[in-house]
This record gives structure tokens, sequence and C-alpha cells, in this order.
């Protein structure tokens, strides 16, 4: 029988589930087998729960030589509402990974902008993950984080470590204050692209990578373009509804590109003139 | 000269002789007054000289609803085991050939899918030439000659000409050759070719999307979502993929099924954002999808002018009118 990790779910196991918002958590799965997963920043797995379905979900981990997977997800529908109700032990099946990833060869000898919105921070903890695990091969690097409020900032104690690391910079902000502990993050207020504002960086040696809601890309690819950053440079990662993962179904079309097999990362000059696109 | 020529009073036998190498379907009519292609069981139920088949033979290797996955706690996802019945269909006309074809180079090519490449050997297909109906434009779109049969027939005067297009089909001839003799093979006839078969190959070549064209939302105003035109597509192979827990509580099945990009869904996202949340876009990654190609088969047409999108749409819409309004434009 096939068993390519392609096509057939290969079981894990949920290791650990870590919560991170009223509505978001972080699921670490270890394989049952020794399967050795191997994957870059920026590609997604169709993670399947039993009885309940598929949905593609981003790899929010970092490169690791053994056997788990984070993923970070959100309980917004069917089967993510599934997962939420799941604890340790109990067993998923993952396919992947697919897609194709930052291009983090080319991004090499750069400096690196990351900007996240919301839950976007998923894909963008993975690529901060590898560049700090190969931290000389890079330039400047900084990550922009917006949430909406300051309840919904994800992975909070990684941010207060990421905070006191010397070798990058952390900017953190909320689109609006609530009465809520305001916590010991520093924060500003304001949308994500208020950070950019009177930001120093080199342009022609920049390379920015983008994950969040739809809106955040129309407005952020204006800011950095204005900033002077190429648009070859600017580098987004898109969500669609992945059904195949393999460019099969063909839900998942960004022009004549398949977001599944051609994305889920795309630059943004390959992608301006596209309808629909973002 | 033509050496495998089939009388029309041997036809019977031909086709009775055919259930030797597998399972035999053609072209038949319903009780309810449809032709489709299903089990013919005696040569008296084929349609032989039909028109048209309200569904397309693609149903032969994506089946409306299949079974992709089994689950079990025991024994984690498994693909259902499973040993495809020999089929021949018979009388396939040249625009469903390459609705074949072009579904073979889909799911077979770059990312080979195990449950179509297994149905897709188990199906041995018998071409038929065909009469140009109101509805069909094969030659606007390089349908017109049959492509990936193991036997054509071509319709003569007073019997059948045979040729063959792979080992399998060579050997079926073989198999009967007492039924076959000599005989000069008649003139292939040409197709109707109109001046819109110059505007397709032009907007396919330079990618065109018709962005500013008015009838975008002409289509949009009266188009009813019901997914008639690509239900009925030989080559539109959209599916959705869905999961249903067993009620043992434990064991699941996954299925595959058709899907439809005029659907609303179709282009929904966790959350519920829609990136074709309006019937014009929907529209246009139809048109998309099928004239221009996505991914792998960016730049090759699926449309093989089989014109059963133009005939089942119940509110009379033709994407060929996007062509025609361009043609006629030049011309004025």
């Amino acid at each position: 029988m096939m068993k390519d990790g392609k096509t057939i779910p290969i079981m894990a196991e949920i290791a650990e589930v870590r919560s991170l918002s009223g509505d978001t958590s972080l699921f670490r799965l270890r394989f049952e087998e020794e399967e050795n997963f191997h994957f870059l920043p920026g590609q997604f797995v169709q993670l399947s729960v039993p009885s309940g379905g598929e949905v593609p979900i981003s790899i929010a981990g970092g490169p690791s030589d053994d056997r788990s997977l984070e993923l970070c997800a959100r309980r917004v529908g069917h089967v993510t509402t599934m997962l939420h109700s799941m604890g340790r032990g109990e067993k998923v099946g993952v396919r992947g990974p697919f897609g194709n990833g930052f291009p983090v060869g080319e991004m090499k000898g750069k400096d690196i902008l990351l900007l996240a919105g919301g839950l976007g921070i998923a894909p963008l903890r993975s690529l901060l993950h590898y560049i700090l695990a190969y931290r000389e091969d890079y330039a400047a690097v900084t990550l922009m984080y917006g949430s909406r409020e300051p309840d919904a900032i994800l992975f909070r104690e990684e941010l207060a470590e990421l905070s006191c690391r010397r070798d990058m910079r952390l900017l953190l902000t909320v689109d609006f204050l609530t009465d809520g502990p305001p916590g010991e993050l520093a924060c500003n207020v304001g949308l994500l692209p208020s950070l950019l504002k009177g930001f120093d960086l080199r342009p022609a040696d920049t390379t920015a990578a983008v994950c969040g809601p739809p809106a955040l890309y129309r407005c952020l690819t204006s800011e950095l373009e204005a900033l002077g950053i190429p648009d070859r440079s600017i580098l987004l990662s898109l969500e669609r509804r992945m059904k195949c993962g393999v460019g099969l179904c063909s839900h998942c079309a960004v022009g004549d590109l398949f977001c599944c097999t051609d994305g889920p990362v795309f630059r943004f000059s390959d992608i301006r003139g596209i309808e629909g696109a973002l | 000269m033509a050496r495998n020529f089939l009388q029309d009073e041997l036809l019977p036998a031909f086709v009775d002789n055919l259930a030797a190498f597998g399972e035999l379907h053609g072209p038949k009519l319903t009780d309810d007054g449809v032709t489709v292609f299903g089990r013919v069981v005696t040569h008296a139920e084929l349609r032989l000289d039909y028109r048209s088949t309200l569904l397309p033979p693609k149903k032969y290797l994506l089946p409306p609803r299949e079974t992709t996955l089994a689950y079990s706690p025991e024994s984690g996802y498994r693909q259902p085991a499973a040993t495809e019945k020999n089929i021949i269909l018979l009388g396939v006309h040249p625009c469903d050939l390459a609705g074949i074809a072009y579904l073979d180079r889909v799911f077979m090519y770059d990312a080979a899918d195990h449950l179509y490449s297994r149905r897709r050997e188990a199906l041995t297909l018998i071409g038929l030439s065909c009469e140009p109906d109101d509805f069909c434009f094969c030659g606007d779109v390089n349908a017109d000659l049959p492509v990936g049969f193991d036997i054509f027939i071509q319709r003569a005067d007073d019997g059948f000409c045979l040729d063959t297009g792979s080992d399998k089909g060579a050997a079926i001839i073989a198999g009967l050759s007492r039924l076959f003799m000599e005989r000069e093979r008649p003139p292939s006839r040409m197709r109707n070719c109109s001046p819109i078969k110059d505007a397709i190959q032009r907007a396919v070549k330079t990618q065109e999307t018709f962005e500013g064209s008015p009838l975008w939302d002409d289509f949009a105003a009266r188009c009813l979502s019901c997914g008639a035109c690509s239900l009925c597509c030989p080559t539109c192979y959209c599916f959705d993929v869905r999961e249903y827990g067993n009620l043992d509580g434990a064991t699941a099945e996954r299925i595959r099924e058709w899907d439809n990009c005029l659907f609303k869904a179709h282009g929904e996202v966790a959350g519920g954002h829609n990136f074709r949340k309006s019937r014009q876009e929907r529209f246009r990654y139809r048109f998309q999808h099928k004239y221009l190609g996505f991914g792998p088969t960016r730049g090759r047409t699926s449309c093989v002018g089989c014109g059963r999108c133009r005939e089942v749409c119940p509110v009379g819409i033709d994407m060929l009118e996007l062509f025609r309004l361009k043609v006629e434009g030049k011309a004025g």
C-alpha cells in the first residue's frame, strides 16, 4: 500500500496543547512511526481530525531534528473546533509538507523584515526560528506583529524572550486597547503599517515577509513599496482552502497559479497584476 | 485501403463479442428518454447514432462521489482495497475522447492519482465518428481529431472503418478479425470551423482574460449558480473532500465528490472570507480554468467543444460569446 505522506495521512499523537488566546492554541504533534518530517518555513500540512476532515494549516515551528511538528490553529470551523476539543495523547493525521515555503537560501545576507497580522504569526514564527537557528547567515532581523487587542497577542512568553534578544528587533502593536491587563510587553497602539512609520531600513537590501488577513496585504504592500522595497523582495504567504494540496482539486488558484503547489509564498511582483489574489 | 471494415450486418456480432474483453458500456436511451453512457447487455440497446449524452464519460474515471480513505483507530487512514472491473466503453465521440485525454494529463502526469489511474487502466475506449449538432464546436478548439482511443470507428455508408490506437485495441481487433474485410477508406469529413476558432487560439496564446468585457456583468446577472455547465463538462474535475464519522463513533470514511466553481463556497476560506464572492468572479475563474488553464495545464484549453454547457444552461449563457464579441468588434 502506498504510504508517501502526500496521499495518505500519517498518524501523529498530540504531545502538547498550549493555549495562546481564547480561541487559538499551539498543538505539538509527535509522529507515531519513525518519520523524519523535513520541511521549510512557510510550507503547510493537511491536518486530519478523524471523523471531522482535513484542513490546511501552516507549520508554526522551526526546523527540528526530532519527530515533532508544531501547528497553530484557531477554533473557527468544523475541523478546528473538533481539534480544540482534543487533548494530549489523542491522534490526528498529517499529510505534507506541501507548498514552496520561503526562499530561505535566497534571503541569506539580507535584512529580514517579518510582518505578521493576527494568526499570520504562525508561518512567520517558523521562518523566524529558522533564521535565528542560522542567525549568522542573515543581516538585521525585525519582527513586527500586530494583534487586534492585547488579549489576542499569541506567543506572549516567547515574545517576551525575543524582546530581550540583542540580535533582532521586535515591534508589537494592537489595533485598540481593552480593559484587560496590559501584560509586560511593550506595545504600540495602532494598525500594523503604523510600525513602519519612521522605521529605518535599507530598502534595496531588505526582504519582507508578510502574513495576515487579506486586508493587511493590500495596505502593507503599498507601504513597503513606498519605503523603496522592490516588489520582488516582498514575500506574501497567502491563504486559500486547499482541499488536496497537490494541485488537483482546483480550489486554490491565484490567477493561473496554484496556491498549494506554486505558493503559498508568492512574490508580490508575481501576483500584483492578478485580480482577486489579495 | 482500410483493413478493418465492418459491414453493417456484422455490427451486432462485433458488439456482442466485445463482452469477452470487459463489461460493455455505451450510449443508450433511459426509460425517461435521456441518452446516457451506461451498461449495455445486448447490441439492441446501443444507440450508435446518438447525438450527445447528458453526462460525459468522465463519470467512469471520476465518479460523482467516491471513498478515498477509510479511517480506523487501529490502522489509521487506509486507501480502500478494490479491484476495478474491465470496462469497454463503446461509442465515444472525438470531443469526449479529447476530454478524457485532458483528464489523463491532469490526473496521471504530475501528481498521479491512484484512484483515477486504476480506473483508467481498466477502461478501454472505442471511439466513434459523429455528426455535428447545433451546439458543438470541436473544430474550433482543435478537438475534432480522435485522440487517446484504443479503437476508433469511422462511420461509412454501409458499415464502419476501424482503426487501432493501442496494443489493447489491436488485440481486440485481432481477436475478432473474422468479422472484418478490406475496403476503401471513406473520406474523412472536415469539421465545421467558424471565425471563432482564431479568436479562441489567440486568446489562449496571449492569456486573454477579457477583463473589460461587458459580458461578465451580463452573465453574472443571469446565472443561477446551478452548476449545470460544469456538471456536464467533459473536463470539469474540481472536487470537494469531506469526511463522515460512522455510527460506531470510531471509524470514518473520507470521500471526494464533484464540486463546482460556480458555487459560492468554492472560494471560501476558514472564517468565512470568500475570494470569489460574486458570480462575476466565479465566472471569470471558470473561464480561466476552461480556456487558459491553471498550474501544470497553464496555456492549455480544456474546452473540447462538445457544446453540452450551451445546451443545458437554463438561462442560455454561452461563454463563446466572449470570443464572438471580440470577432465582431474587430469586424465592425
